[in-house]
Order: C-alpha cells, then structure tokens, then sequence
C-alpha cells in the first residue's frame, strides 16, 4: 500500500464527507430552528440531482450546459421547498414528534415514485465538461478534478452558512430562534416566515448538493439511495451534534472518511461501521461531538 | 368485568367470523387473511412502545427479523421441530430486545428514534453480509412446515391460534398495573419518576416483551407504523384494524399499479393531516357524539357511559 493510494482514497472520502456536509447541514438547520426531523430530506436532493440532468439535457450541446443546470436545479428546490413547507409543514408545527416524522416519511414514498413516474427507473449519465473531467496532479498524486470541484463547494457553503448565521441581522435571528421562539416572537418578528425562510433554505441546499452530485456517477433510485442517504445525513448529524454547524462539518468528514476507508479494508463493513459509531455516540453523548447537553 | 364484557362483545363475533372465514372464502383471501393476522400482530406489538410509551421505534422489524431467522434457522440447520422454534424465537427476540432495549431507553424523542433506526440498519446489515450463516440476501431456502400446515386453511387455523394467543396475553399486560405504568410514563415521566417508579426499567420492560412479541412470527420498518396509524395508535385494538386496512388496500391497489408506495404515502399524510387518531379515534369521536346525544334524551346513564 502506498502513499499515493491513501491519499487519494482520503480525497474521495473527503469529497464524500462534503456531500454529506451540504445534505446534514441544511437537516441539522431544519431541525434546530423547526424542531423537524425531515425524513424526506435525501428525497429532495435526489430529485435535484434529476432536475440537474434534465436542464443539462436540454442544453447539452452548449459547453456551459451542466454550469447553468446546477444552479437552476437548486432553484427550483428551493421553490418546491418552499410550497412543502407552506402546504404541509405548516401543518404539523403544533403536532407531535413522530406525526412530524411520520408526515416527512411519507413524503420519501411519494417523492419516490413521482420521481419514477418522472424520469423513469434507468440511470441518468452527465457527461462532465472537459475542465472538471479527468485528473489533476499535484506532486505527481492525480486526483480527481471533480472531486475537488465537490470538495470546493462544500467549503463555499460551509463559510456561507457561517457568516450567514454569525454576521447577518437574518442569522442572528435564526440563531434566536434556535435558543428560544417565544422570545423571538415575543419582539415581534413573525416565526412563521422565519420558519419558511430556514426551511427554504435548507431544502436550496439540498438541491444544490445534489445538482452536484449528479455528474460524479449515475443517478438512480436504485439500492433505496433517498433512505440510505438519509440515514447517514442523521448519523452525520448525531455525531457532529444537532444544532452545531461545525459539528456537522466535523461529522460530515468523519463519516466521509471512515466510509473510503473501510471500503479498502473491510467493504461490507464500511456502513456497519458508521452506524456503531452513531449508536456509541448517542449511547455515551447524545448530544454530538459539538452540541451543547440538552435536557434529556 | 361485566363492564367488560358489555364493551367488547363484539369482539367474540369477531373471532367467530374469523374461525368460519375460510369456510366462506377462496384460497386467495386466506393467505390475505393469514398476512392480515401476522402483520396485526406484529403493529400491535409496534404499539406497546409507541401507544404505550410514546416513543417511536424505527427497529421494531429487527425483532421481527431476528424472530423470523430464529425460527428459519433453527428448523433449517437442526431440523428442530416447530412448537420449539417458535418458542425459541421468542427468547431470540427478547434477548435481542433486552440488549438493544438497555441502551435506547436511556434516550427519547428525536434520539430514541434514531438510535432504534440505526441498530435497526445494523442488524439488517450484518444479516445480509453475514453469507454463511444466514444466506444474505438469497434468503433461507428449505423451510419445510409440518406436512398439515401445507394446507392454507390448516395454515390460517394456526396462525389464528398463535395470534389470539399473543393478543390475549398483550391485552393482560396492557391492563395489568404494569400496563398503566407504562400510561403513565407516556404522559408524564417526570411525575411518574417523582412517585418512585424506575422509569427507565419499565421502559425496558416493556422494550423486551414487545420485542418478544413480534419475534412471534423481514419487512420494511415502516409496515407496523403506518398500521398503527392508520387504525389509531391509542386503542389496544387499533393496529389490528390498520393492519386489515392496510392489508386489502395493498391487494387491491397492487392488482393495477406499481405505485404502491405513493398510494401509501398519500393515505398516511392524509391520516396524519385530517384524522389523527387513525380510523379507531375518527370512529370513537363518532361514538362519543352520539353516546352524549343518548345522554341528553335519557339524562340518566352517565355513570356506565361517561369514561372512554
């Protein structure tokens, strides 16, 4: 085994870990400020991915094809966010924990087969355009280009996020909301209109990721991808800590990279693995690595 | 027990449509009937720690899993006879409950959810890779029943036996001081606790028998959810409903679309938006309705009636 294996085999793990970053984060932002566990999260980043392929369809012709499509395609998920959260989540504020659970859950299973009925169950192929396609070398190590490419947005939307919440007057209200909704309401802003806001937001997120995930390989509904991911987001999140932006991006990387790993030693474990990681962390410290220990 | 037996009267007409109906249907409906039963059982079971504890377990089909491959296994790899298998995969179950159980009741909520979902996904895992012992994903092959049970009807006697069995022996915890225990935990562990009840080994308690009890008989999780909710999670007999719902609605949709999932996920945030206290609670509120219409005219009879 030599060096070079290595390192590349942490680079893949790290672009993993960035994707799991740009689902986690906008779960983890959902659930501190809502209070909603959204199941249907991995759901809205696969059909990103596939509005991404049906745009860059459209224009595949044009070198700058897959450049415009991931954009719009997290644009029109921030929009069909935007209606789930008005029609539906709307809803269930005042509800129990598992109707909310139960509500998002059932909204994997419709997203599921809209998205068969949409685009059909054979996989979608983007070809990549020439600047991110192939490797790049850096002392004489080739990496992926695209990976970088992943890696780089995921550091883009992590600072994003950070100077979102910490230096804008929008994020220190959402932080606000965080820590106490009464309060917030209380001073007279209306929560209902933060909530969609987040919630906007965090599903724009999720598209983004997966209009980007789309051309690392194919895109298919095969394999129960929307749960599987879905799960590990939560594991993600666990780890990290609900709440706890640089948690996420820790946990992100962690998981990101116990998964490259394992895959080289141990391939059938490398999920095992995840999941015991989790259950340790929530058994010993269940509020994450990050998190600040609520009232359990 | 008179109030009892006023009550759920009906309930023995039930169970006498339910031993004449293979005398009355075709085969087709048996084997429905037989399915209805087993997943009944199995969302009423989910319903021990969902109604009972109100929490939401993701991994109740582990024990399911691990019941079914108990008994599988056993019969497969030492040919051990079926009466004992079934016992066996009892004990499989609840031990499986208790390890697991040890762990989740320490959380609730959000976590408690997530925790049970990842040991859920840990232990489909294992049984899947582990190809020697369990075949992985070929499934276990060669699981010959008793030569009687070849027969559907024989089949459905059977399993209508076990199932009454379990449901008798659930109804007696769940109305055993044990059972309001749990009640009350659900409502407010922080009194509960505050009155000296260790409410963490109740939880486990509880935990291991309604693992055990679905270890009686590998589906997708969400099968014993979205029974309990579309019967009503808060009557005992509420998942069994769902589970005849859930059952007829699956043979009748899946005999003219593919999309059974979207047909599902539509009926359960339908439920969940406009009705939730599943088709049991929409029925009761009915009930109460007209129970206080009857209560106005007599004026009289409010001491037999008034609690439900």
């Amino acid at each position: 085994m030599d060096v070079s294996l290595l390192v590349a085999q942490s680079m893949s793990g790290l672009s993993r870990g960035m994707m799991l970053f740009l689902i986690a984060s906008g779960l983890s932002l959902i659930f501190g400020v809502m209070n909603i566990l959204n199941f249907a999260h991995a759901s809205l980043w696969l059909v990103g991915a596939y509005f991404c392929y049906s745009f860059w369809h459209l224009m595949q012709n044009h070198g700058f094809g897959m450049w415009v499509s991931i954009p719009l395609a997290a644009l029109v998920l921030a929009a069909i966010g935007w209606v789930i959260e008005v029609v539906l989540i709307r809803r269930v504020y005042e509800r129990e924990l598992p109707e909310q659970l139960l509500l998002t859950y059932a909204m994997v299973l419709i997203l599921g087969d809209l998205i068969k009925l949409t685009w059909g169950v054979e996989d979608k192929i983007i070809v990549r355009p020439p600047l991110v396609d192939g490797p790049v070398f850096f002392y004489g190590i080739p990496f992926d280009s695209y990976f970088i490419f992943v890696i780089s947005i995921g550091f883009f939307v992590a600072i994003g996020l950070w100077w979102f919440l910490k230096k804008t007057k929008y994020g220190h209200i959402v932080r606000a909301a965080v820590f106490s909704r009464e309060m917030v309401s209380a001073l007279g802003i209306p929560i209902p209109r933060i909530y969609t806001g987040v919630f906007v937001l965090g599903i724009f997120i999720a598209g983004l990721a997966g209009a980007v995930q789309a051309p690392v390989g194919s895109i298919t509904l095969g394999m129960d991808m929307d749960m599987a991911i879905v799960v590990q987001a939560f594991c993600v999140v666990v780890i990290g800590g609900f709440g706890s932006l640089l948690g996420t991006l820790v946990g992100s990387i962690i998981v990101g990279e116990v998964y490259a790993f394992s895959i080289l030693f141990w391939p059938q474990g490398a999920l095992v693995l995840i999941f015991i990681v989790t259950a340790v962390i929530l058994i010993v410290r269940p509020w994450g690595l990050f998190g600040t220990p609520m009232r359990v | 027990m008179e109030i009892l037996t006023k009550r759920y009267w009906w309930l023995g007409l039930v169970f006498i449509g339910a031993l004449v109906l293979p005398l009355v249907v075709g085969e087709f409906w048996v084997h429905v009937a037989i399915e209805i039963l087993i997943l009944g059982l199995f969302a009423v079971s989910f319903n021990m720690i969902f109604g009972n504890m109100g929490q939401l377990s993701f991994g109740h089909a582990a024990y399911y899993g691990v019941g079914a491959y108990a008994t599988g296994l056993l019969m497969v790899r030492a040919s051990v006879p079926l009466p004992i298998c079934l016992a066996a995969s009892m004990v499989a179950a609840g031990i499986c409950a208790l390890i697991l159980g040890y762990f989740c009741v320490r959380l609730t909520g959000i976590y408690f959810a997530i925790l049970t979902l990842a040991f859920g996904q840990l232990l489909y895992y294992i049984i899947f890779q582990w190809y020697s012992f369990t075949r992985g994903d070929d499934g276990l092959q060669g699981i010959i029943p008793p030569g009687a049970l070849f027969s559907a009807t024989y089949y459905y006697y059977f399993t209508l036996f076990i199932v009454t069995g379990a449901l008798i022996a659930m109804w007696y915890v769940n109305e055993s001081p044990f059972g309001y225990t749990m009640r009350a935990i659900r409502e407010n562990a922080d009194r509960t606790r505050f009155i000296g009840i260790n409410v963490r080994r109740y939880m486990l308690i509880n935990f291991v028998v309604a693992g055990m009890f679905a270890g009686r008989n590998w589906h997708q999780s969400g099968i014993p959810v979205f029974m309990t909710v579309i019967g009503g999670p808060l009557g005992f007999f509420g998942p069994m409903i769902g589970s005849i719902i859930y059952t007829f609605l699956m043979a009748f949709v899946t005999g003219f679309t593919e999309y059974w999932p979207l047909t599902i996920g539509l009926v359960i945030m339908f439920v969940v938006l406009f009705l939730p206290g599943g088709v049991l609670g929409l029925v009761e509120q009915k009930m109460k309705v007209f129970r206080s219409r009857d209560l106005e005219t007599r004026g009289d009879r409010s001491a037999e009636t008034g609690s439900s």
